[in-house]
């Protein structure tokens, strides 16, 4: 008999819980802890306890398919290479690289989403590579990456332990981030204090000091507010400010428009809440922003990112420990893929396509002929509507699920529909997947080697446990494979591990990672830039990565789409502790579905009167979208006009509701907030 | 500690003795379980942390239930395989224990009560040891008191059962913490105290003071409060205490025939 633990990564959120998977003889059969693991401690939630049951659900795609006539059929590797070969040089020739669109994966490791847009920019030489950092945050690389020249989270997560104060918005952090959760509840016990600002009486709520409850859409304002009290009462890190930003001048000529009065009007914050809240966090030692969709998922992301950034930098709370502005990333690698140049503006390590220094680096690593396009390339919804307008003709998708995840669905399928070539290479055959003309069954994670980078900039081991499923193989070797294919003798690799190789020569941010350092060290967080380099643990100490921290003064804008007569009440979604994303991976868990099985859209006990709703029965939701029929859950977490829907369940999709109006600057879609109807359909 | 040890095991392999050795692994700056099957890898045995084996050994059975196998054991461990024994989860037969002792910071660490197995292969078994917490301060609170601290203390609770996933004496397949008839489904945190509390009870009895749970628990809930209190109510009442020898009949297992 042969009993092993397998250290890897958790495959679901942000916080990066590296575990151990209990294999007996080849199979994978249960999750242990690790109490070794910094992130963790031997600690895990739900959803990592009981990763292993999705990797064998029945639904796994184990061989190629091909679509004849609307039914798909079980196809070779070599038919479906054939076809795909074939089908993307006659559309190249056709059409042109411009008619190609690349959706990479924040659910593949960091090799995978390096090759997938090596692919796109060296094979199919375009720039239209993205993913669904996109739907989440965009808005934080930008607001960050123009305040501080980073995009990314500044300080760590054990790094919460010991803050002395948390401003908590648009993160329901027990379920979204639970290992992150549970350390601001330890702090909390220390007596950290706690503000919150979240329109939704969520498990935090009780342990907050203080909780402001924003009607949804108006953050710029109630930021306003607090840097408005702060300002006015002598808060401000006076030292800091001279010494390290710029344009504060600017932003405090902006500011002053909000006292609290005001911000109570736009927010329905009572004004003694926003005094109270700026005094906390402006009297603290250390205080951290916490953060996530809450704040970006808006047509003025940018703005609130960059609002919260002009709260942290006037109280000095940047590039010390326990500070910071800190956006929890929802995905295990999404910070990974955006690393990596899964972005259409941007090579791996956020250098700028549009430099031609870049470019001409990139073009001699990969032996290309071709010149790589200086233009930045098409984002996620912009390639859905280019493919609505007919200018997209292919797509090659690598597990993302744009079906359940992306604003305004039906829009999506027509676009979808609307193309002559759609590949989608995933583990099951998803809603998107059932769409495709050729499917390609990948991996879990549980089969193949990798990193993944987790939210506070950690890049960490992902482990092969067992061997792949059936026919299917890991992305990284069907990309590969794909692209030699293609006529490629750039993409021979033996091993991931060379592939991390290859990227660190090419990516100084990830210049020191190699497999052999993740195994001596656990983990390294980048900026890590040479092989002596210990990595960072937080961002910007002593100088900003762009030199001065910059303030921008921000109006506030209203939300896109606001309650009126016809759609009188607000819908905001999210994620629930019991589910992951679309679902895909945790519906197929028992432990998981038997939790929470299906949708559900919560409303407050006096709009359920009114409108005659019984808990739990099925009531419809439209707005100008569309409709879904979803079961109602009356509960005084939501405030009254407010109804909350979680997104991950197809069958009642919160995003055939959404708006998919953009950020101008990020494209990221409104999510977070459209006007909607509530209606009694007596069942 | 670890050299004579590793002799020793060494020994049970290459003596055909067993099949493998269930132990713990230095691996990758982390210890992990591991069932050791050759001599030549003993060398990354060690006995630093501590990992709930005896779970791992019963799921080893299950798979294998004719294979022989030894295992590294503290007290706590040796405690829960006697428990899961007396409930069929276990056949001591196949089983050769190799009993190692708690150091005082490990017994200090867990406030262990017993942190020794019956026998020992190797160190030397803490004398006289009794655990620094008695759990005065919180039997010292009023009723009133006791409640408004633990409504504080589970309202915590982020539902991931791993207190349960953890607990070497959680074997059932059916666990009533799942039970929609207790505790609501998809609700966080779980109704306030039922879940906690049908778990403490359905431990009373079983608990082996491992510690497991309280160190799985990602919002630090004092699970050992409770468990400590009823295993003490178990003794006061019963005069049983766990794990201690096949033989005793546990007080809570009805062996009624209906
Ligand atoms: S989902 Fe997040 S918190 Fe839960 S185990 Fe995985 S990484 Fe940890
Ligand atoms: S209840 Fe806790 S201390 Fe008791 S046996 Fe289970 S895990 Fe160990
Ligand atoms: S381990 Fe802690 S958080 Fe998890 S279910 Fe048990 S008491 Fe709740």
């Amino acid at each position: 008999m042969k009993y092993d633990n397998i250290l890897t990564t958790c495959p679901y959120c942000g916080c990066g819980c590296k575990y151990y998977i209990q294999v007996i003889n080849g199979v994978a059969k249960g999750v242990m802890p690790c109490k070794e693991d910094p992130v963790s401690e031997g600690k895990l939630c739900i959803k990592g306890w009981n990763v292993v049951d999705f990797v064998y659900s029945e639904g796994r795609l184990t061989k190629p398919l091909i679509k004849e006539n609307g039914k798909f059929r079980e196809a070779s590797w070599d038919e479906a290479y054939n076809l795909i070969v074939s089908k993307f040089k006659k559309i190249k020739e056709q059409h042109g690289p411009q008619a190609f669109g690349l959706l990479s994966s924040a659910k593949t490791t960091n090799e995978e989403n390096y090759l997938m847009q090596k692919f796109a920019r060296s094979i199919i030489v375009t720039n239209n590579v993205d993913h669904c950092a996109r739907l989440c945050h965009a808005s934080t690389v930008a607001g960050l990456a123009a305040a501080f020249g980073s995009g990314a989270m500044t300080n760590s997560i054990p790094e919460f332990e010991d803050a002395d104060c948390f401003l908590i918005t648009g993160s329901n952090t027990t379920e979204q981030h639970p290992l992150i959760g549970s350390r601001i509840l330890r702090a909390k016990e220390r007596g950290a204090k706690i503000i919150l600002v979240d329109p939704r009486l969520i498990q935090l709520a009780k342990f907050a000091d203080i909780h402001l409850r924003q009607k949804p859409g108006t953050d710029v304002a109630w930021l306003n507010g607090l840097m408005y009290v702060i300002i006015k009462d002598g808060l401000v890190d006076e030292e800091f400010v001279k010494n390290r930003t710029e344009n504060y001048e600017k932003l405090k000529k902006e500011v002053m428009n909000y006292p609290p009065e005001k911000v109570e009007e736009i927010t329905g914050v009572p004004k003694e809440d926003i005094i109270s809240a700026a005094h906390i966090f402006g009297n603290a030692k250390t205080a951290s922003i916490i953060y996530s969709m809450g704040i970006t998922q808006h047509t003025t992301g940018v703005d609130n990112v960059k609002s919260c950034a002009n709260l942290a930098m006037i109280t000095g709370n940047m590039g010390k420990a326990c500070t910071g502005v800190n956006p929890l990333r929802g995905q295990n690698n999404v910070q990974g893929a955006c690393d990596l140049g899964a972005l259409p503006n941007v090579f791996p390590g956020y250098q700028a396509v549009a430099n031609g220094e870049f470019r001409e680096k990139f073009e001699k690593a990969w032996k290309m002929d071709d010149k790589i396009p200086e233009n930045v390339g098409l984002t996620v919804v912009e390639m859905t509507n280019e493919a609505h307008a007919g200018n997209i003709k292919c797509l090659y998708i690598m597990g993302e699920n744009p079906m359940v995840s992306d604003p305004d669905i039906n829009h999506v399928k027509e676009s979808l529909e609307s193309l002559d070539f759609l590949v989608v290479q995933d583990i099951f055959l998803t809603e998107t997947a059932e769409l495709a003309d050729v499917v390609l069954p990948g991996t879990s994670f549980l089969e193949k080697d990798g990193t993944f980078t987790g939210t506070d900039r950690r890049v960490q081991r992902v482990r092969k446990a067992i061997e792949p499923l059936g026919e299917s193989k890991p992305d990284w070797l069907i990309i590969s494979e794909l692209a030699s294919r293609m006529g490629s003798s750039a993409f021979e690799y033996n091993s991931p591990k060379e592939i991390q190789d290859e990227i660190a020569s090419l990516t100084p941010l990830y210049g020191g990672i190699s497999y052999e350092r993740l195994d001596d060290l656990g983990y390294l967080q980048w900026p890590c830039l040479d092989k002596d380099h210990k990595g960072t643990v937080f961002l910007h100490k002593g100088k900003f990565t762009r030199g001065l921290g910059c303030f921008f003064p921000i109006t506030y804008k209203p939300p896109a789409e606001l309650p009126d007569k016809e759609y009188p009440f607000t819908l905001t979604t999210g994620r629930i502790l019991f589910h992951f994303h679309t679902g895909t991976m945790t519906r197929c868990v028992p432990k998981l579905d038997k939790e929470v099985p299906t949708g559900y859209v919560e409303i407050h006990p006096v709009d359920a009167d009114r409108l005659g709703i019984k808990d739990g029965e099925i009531i419809k939701v439209s707005t100008r979208r569309g409709t879904i029929n979803i079961p109602a859950y009356i509960t005084r977490k939501v405030p009254e006009k407010i109804v909350f829907i979680p997104f991950h369940f197809k069958e009642c999709a919160a995003n055939i509701l959404t708006n998919p109006a953009l950020d101008p600057i990020a494209k990221i879609p409104e999510l977070k907030v459209c006007a909607c109807k509530v209606e009694s359909i007596g069942e | 500690m670890e050299p004579e040890l590793r002799d020793y095991v060494g020994e049970l392999l290459d003596s055909g003795t067993v099949a493998g050795v269930l132990a713990l692994k230095d691996e990758l700056g982390a210890v992990k379980p591991y069932l050791f099957t050759k001599n030549n890898e003993i060398g990354d045995l060690v006995l630093t942390s501590k990992y709930p084996l005896a779970s791992v050994m019963s799921m080893l059975q299950k798979e294998d239930p004719s294979i022989k196998l030894a295992i590294v054991c503290r007290g706590c461990d040796e405690r829960a395989l006697i428990e899961l024994a007396k409930r069929n989860q276990i056949n001591l037969d196949n089983i050769v224990f190799v009993g190692i002792p708690c150091d005082e910071e490990m017994a200090d660490k867990c406030n262990c009560l017993q942190p020794y197995p019956k026998e020992i292969v190797t160190g030397e078994k803490l004398s006289n040891w009794v655990p620094k917490n008695n759990y005065e301060d919180f039997k010292n609170m009023s009723t009133e008191e006791k409640l408004i601290f633990w409504k504080g203390q589970l309202e915590k609770c982020n539902k991931c059962y791993g207190c349960r996933n953890a607990c070497p004496l959680c074997f059932c397949s059916d666990c009533e913490l799942e039970n929609a008839l207790w505790v609501k489904h998809g609700r966080l945190p779980p109704e306030f105290p039922i879940y906690h509390v049908i778990r403490a009870f359905h431990l009373a009895g079983k608990c082996v003071g491992c510690g497991e749970c309280e160190n799985a628990c990602p919002v630090g809930i004092p699970l050992m409060t409770l468990n400590h209190l009823l295993r003490e109510d178990i003794k006061d009442l019963f005069g049983y205490m766990t794990g201690q020898d096949i033989e005793d009949e546990n007080p809570i297992n009805t062996k009624e025939e209906y």
